[in-house]
């Protein structure tokens, strides 16, 4: 009698696992359907490239959720590193001559400036115990009001720099193509495998999930939280101000509004992913998916032609509807994973 | 999402209500010693356009601010960032502040009514640009630029680029703005009296740059016949551009609207077709001017509806346009 039971509770737990991935299966086979274009190979590239951005951002989102945080400043961040990038492109007057930057330095400040800006999410959450919503809400509005400070509400043009100057080729950044897939797409894979990592394999990533799991619990087993939460903000701000620079390289140009509510994908892409906003449980990879899964549906319904309300519409009730059945399928794990250790018991007995 | 406007700190309205006080108690003493003539008038312009970071609105409220302060005028310039309830706080602000004319961007014409009836009944002179209200009478003038000739200027240099047929795609600003609906009513009532010109795929990018991107890159995958790309304005068309540029479509044709600098260059670099330009730097200074007399004789001499044309802007005639402005 055990034994049927055990094997298809093993195939449907299974399936749940795979309930992301499923998912993102029936949204490739729906739009390939209905769209003779959209299973083609340039176009994977490009919908690979749309959806670096929010990969991006989920990657140091998750993590940051994982701790029982969250980073609602990642798009304003993202906005304030292409401001940072295409003020330095365009050459820093100081003292009546202009200076120009060679290109790795420009990218280099520009992520300093994220770190930074994160820095200041982590100390605020970690050190002075506000609490993760406000003090990146307070960096949400001081970012996007820096950029327009420092761009003075002006796009900064032709980031494409100048041999005159020694400083061409920022454009690569988000333009280029490597073995034929976007320099984006790189970036992203690279990134999130990093995190992937960090989570999974190093003693960091276990204390991630601990402070996460029970903060309390975490601090008396010896984990330095405040250095935990602090190091996954900086992450995310990091991550943040890679997504500023590569939009910047895209359009060649640095726009001080870049960036509005990408939050707020970066966050759906998390929460579609698996990852409980609560903290402790969740994944790199699961983002990933729901990152795949938002952009797909986003190209996917503009390639449809569907108008922008349903598509907003639609995105909404995809992501209701994915938490809600992972709370059903959590609940349904449970009852089967009791199951599983029912028989062991009695047969140990 | 920018709530930060450059001036108006709150020490500036504490000092700007306790030199009112001051203004206010002198003169009702000289009121009752002398019975002066005229009362005393406060000399602040208040400018609130929907944002900053944005070259149009940006001008407009710069061209604004310098023609003000030119008359002598004090000046704050705010942004409502397209939310009509901080369009409301704003307006609030400048009846406290006692302005003596609010030049107004406004939010949305059905939202803006009766806030601007609320600083017309507290005395404030108000003036709109750029964008109108349906209701007559509550402010001094209406001074907006023919969005539907403009549309209409762009739609036939757009038409022309495309010898007459082939597919198109269209780029739709907020969907929510009513400048949006009338340039897009406009550039139909041109493009589809050409039957041979097919409308492939309408997108709204959200009047956003990054965001007509990656929608053009999408569309162009979905419709790799497109030839041409019509958008609402300049900053939509220019992120078109881009991802023209980066499919490596140098065929495609793409007009944009605004006339802003940055789309003038995209035409002189043969990335745009054509831009349609707002006079706005002209509208601005019009409604500045006309608030100066309304101040000073208590009429504009002007009916309440100007309605000011577009110019075409292309290769031919880039050079003498700049900043929202034909050059002299």
């Amino acid at each position: 009698m055990t034994a049927p039971t055990t094997l298809t509770s093993r195939v449907l737990l299974l399936l749940l696992k795979l309930r992301a991935v499923l998912m993102l299966v029936i949204l490739l086979a729906l739009f390939s359907a209905l769209s003779p274009t959209f299973f083609t190979a340039n176009n994977l590239s490009i919908l690979a490239k749309h959806v670096s951005i929010s990969a991006l951002l989920a990657t140091g989102m998750t993590l940051v959720v994982l701790t029982g945080g969250i980073d609602l400043s990642v798009g304003s961040i993202a906005g304030l590193c292409g401001i940072v990038a295409g003020l330095l492109i365009n050459g820093l007057t100081i003292g009546g001559s202009t200076h120009y930057i060679p290109i790795p330095l420009v990218i280099l400040v520009a992520l300093l400036v994220g770190a930074l800006a994160g820095a200041c999410n982590g100390l605020l959450v970690a050190r002075f115990s506000v609490a993760p919503f406000i003090a990146t809400l307070g960096m949400l509005y001081i970012a996007r009001g820096t950029a327009l400070l420092l761009s003075n509400g002006h796009t900064f043009p032709n980031l494409a720099g100048s041999p005159a100057h020694h400083n061409t080729g920022f454009p690569a950044l988000g333009q280029s193509f490597l073995l034929g897939i976007p320099a984006p797409v790189w970036i992203a894979l690279c990134i999130a495998a990093l995190a992937a990592l960090l989570a999974a394999r190093t003693p960091f990533g276990r204390h991630v999930y601990a402070v996460g799991g029970n903060e309390r619990a975490a601090r008396l087993a010896g984990i330095r939280t405040s250095r935990v939460k602090l190091i996954t903000y900086i992450l995310s701000g990091l991550c943040a101000a890679l997504v500023g620079l590569i939009i910047a390289a895209q359009l060649e140009s640095a726009h001080p509004a870049t960036g509005e509510s990408f939050e707020l994908n970066a966050i759906a892409a998390v929460v579609l992913g698996g990852t409980s906003l609560m903290g402790g449980r969740g994944s790199i990879g699961g983002s990933l998916i729901g990152a795949l899964v938002i952009g797909i549906l986003a190209d996917g319904l503009v390639m449809l032609g569907v108008s922008e309300f349903w598509q907003i519409v639609i995105k909404g009730i995809v992501i209701v509807l994915a938490v809600a059945v992972d709370q059903l399928q959590s609940r349904v794990q449970f009852r089967f994973l009791s199951n599983l250790f029912r028989p062991k018991q009695e047969a140990n007995q | 999402m920018n709530p930060f406007s450059r001036s108006g700190a709150p020490s500036l309205d504490f000092e700007t209500w306790a030199h009112k006080m001051l203004i206010t108690l002198t003169s009702a003493l000289l009121f009752n010693l002398t019975a002066c003539h005229r009362a005393p008038q406060s000399s602040l312009i208040a400018i609130i356009v929907p944002s900053q970071d944005n070259p149009y609105f940006k001008v407009e409220a710069e061209a604004a601010a310098a023609r003000a302060l030119q008359f002598g005028y004090r000046v704050r310039i705010d942004a409502h960032n397209d939310d009509a309830y901080r369009q409301d706080n704003l307006i609030d602000a400048a009846i406290a502040s006692n302005a003596a004319a609010l030049i107004l961007d406004n939010a949305g014409t059905d939202a803006s009514i009766s806030t601007i009836r609320r600083a017309t009944q507290a005395g404030i002179a108000v003036f709109l640009i750029d964008r109108e209200i349906s209701v007559r009478g509550i402010a001094k003038a209406q001074i907006i630029s023919d969005n539907d000739q403009g549309a209409r200027l762009a739609a036939i240099a757009f038409a022309k680029a495309l010898n007459n047929h082939g597919d198109y795609a269209e780029l739709i600003g907020r969907e929510s703005d009513a400048n949006a609906q009338i340039r897009t009513q406009g550039f139909h009532a041109v493009l589809d009296a050409s039957p041979a010109l097919k409308l492939v795929s309408a997108q709204s990018a959200n009047w956003s740059q990054s965001e007509a991107f990656q929608k053009t890159e999408t569309m162009l995958q979905a419709h790799p016949s497109i030839t041409g790309i019509i958008a609402g304005n300049d900053t939509m068309a220019l992120g078109a551009a881009a991802a023209v540029k980066g499919a490596n479509r140098p065929d495609i044709r793409i007009t944009g609207f605004d006339g802003s600098n940055d789309a003038i260059d995209a035409i002189n670099a043969n990335e745009l077709t054509a831009t349609v330009l707002q006079p706005a730097a002209y509208i601005s200074q019009m409604a500045v001017d006309q608030a100066d007399l309304f101040i000073r004789t208590r009429s504009t001499g002007k009916p309440e509806l100007q309605i000011i044309p577009c110019d075409l802007v292309d290769k031919s005639n880039a050079a003498h346009y700049k900043d929202f402005a034909k050059l002299p």
